[in-house]
């Protein structure tokens, strides 16, 4: 884990690869407590939902893969505050890239603080989900 | 001049209750292997405790799979046919521990309009406060849900 007055502004965390495979998909969706059939997981209810290519994935189950993004970097307790807007349907079964970038470095209220954005992107270039992160960090 | 949106106002200002969420083990188990989750903090009480907790801890999004256990009324926005999740925020206060009882509280926070490249949107925010056992607030999320012409 990096220590705040190691990290710079501009300095990027992953990019790292996930996939959310159609098993995943079901198994969250049991977690979640989600009624069947639903665009999540039944191709049929997907299209009545516009979905054009298939059932998508949860926006909640991508949220906690790009929280996993900052926790793997910053350790379990960093997030301080995760922004994300959701701007695309998100596929099962494709390779997704998450990545974020430091805009601001400041200490505020005692904290070390890093603000981030923060991206999820598909192979062509699709920008599934956008938003902002703030992470505490410790000093060394 | 901004839009005038019709939907059901008296909603402001009402709580909206849930709970409680016991988070045991197994609750953070099957969140974890549902997300591809291996930070050693949220798998075992080993991990946790090297990383200065008293114990295992859930990971930062749980409270964002528990808020759609809150029974919402229907905001009646009477605009657009299809609505969808266009956003999620969590602000995570305290650990949540494995053993803890949550409670939640929601409030309609917002519903505004937008014009952009696609169109206007109608977009509508609650806003859910998690609190543990001790009455300690552990997180505050916002779910944006957007209504399209």
């Amino acid at each position: 884990m990096p220590y705040y007055d190691e990290i710079e502004l501009g300095d990027e965390i992953g990019p790292v690869e996930k996939v959310a495979t159609d098993d995943e998909v079901s198994s969250f969706c049991e977690v979640w407590g989600t009624s069947s059939p639903n665009r999540f997981t039944d191709a049929e209810t997907a299209a009545k939902s516009g979905m054009k290519g298939g059932p998508i994935v949860p926006g909640i189950m991508t949220m906690a893969m790009m929280a996993q993004l900052l926790t793997d970097w910053g350790g379990p307790g960093s997030i301080k505050d995760l922004d994300l807007v959701f701007r695309q349907p998100v596929p099962h079964n494709r390779a997704l890239t998450l990545a974020a970038t430091i805009t601001d470095i400041r200490e505020e209220d005692g904290e070390n603080l890093a603000e981030c954005d923060i991206l999820m992107t598909g192979t062509e270039g699709e920008r599934y989900i956008g938003g902002k992160a703030i992470v505490t960090l410790q000093s060394r | 001049m901004a839009m005038e949106i019709e939907y059901d106002r008296s909603l402001y200002g009402v709580e909206h209750k849930a709970g409680p969420f016991e988070i045991s083990d197994y609750t953070i188990d099957r969140a974890n292997q549902s997300t591809g989750e291996l930070g050693p903090a949220f798998t075992s009480d080993e991990g946790a405790k090297a990383a200065g907790y008293k114990g295992r801890i859930a990971p930062p999004t749980l409270c964002c799979i528990l808020v759609r256990q809150v029974a919402l009324p229907d905001v009646k926005v009477q605009f657009g046919k299809t609505s969808m999740h266009a956003g999620q925020r969590v602000e995570p206060k305290a650990p949540v521990y494995a053993g803890d009882r949550l409670t939640a509280s929601s409030h309609l926070k917002d519903v505004y309009a937008k014009t952009g490249r696609s169109g206007t949107m109608v977009f509508v925010v609650w806003e859910t406060t998690f609190s543990n056992q001790d009455g300690q607030i552990v997180a505050e999320v916002q779910e944006s849900f957007a209504r399209r012409e």
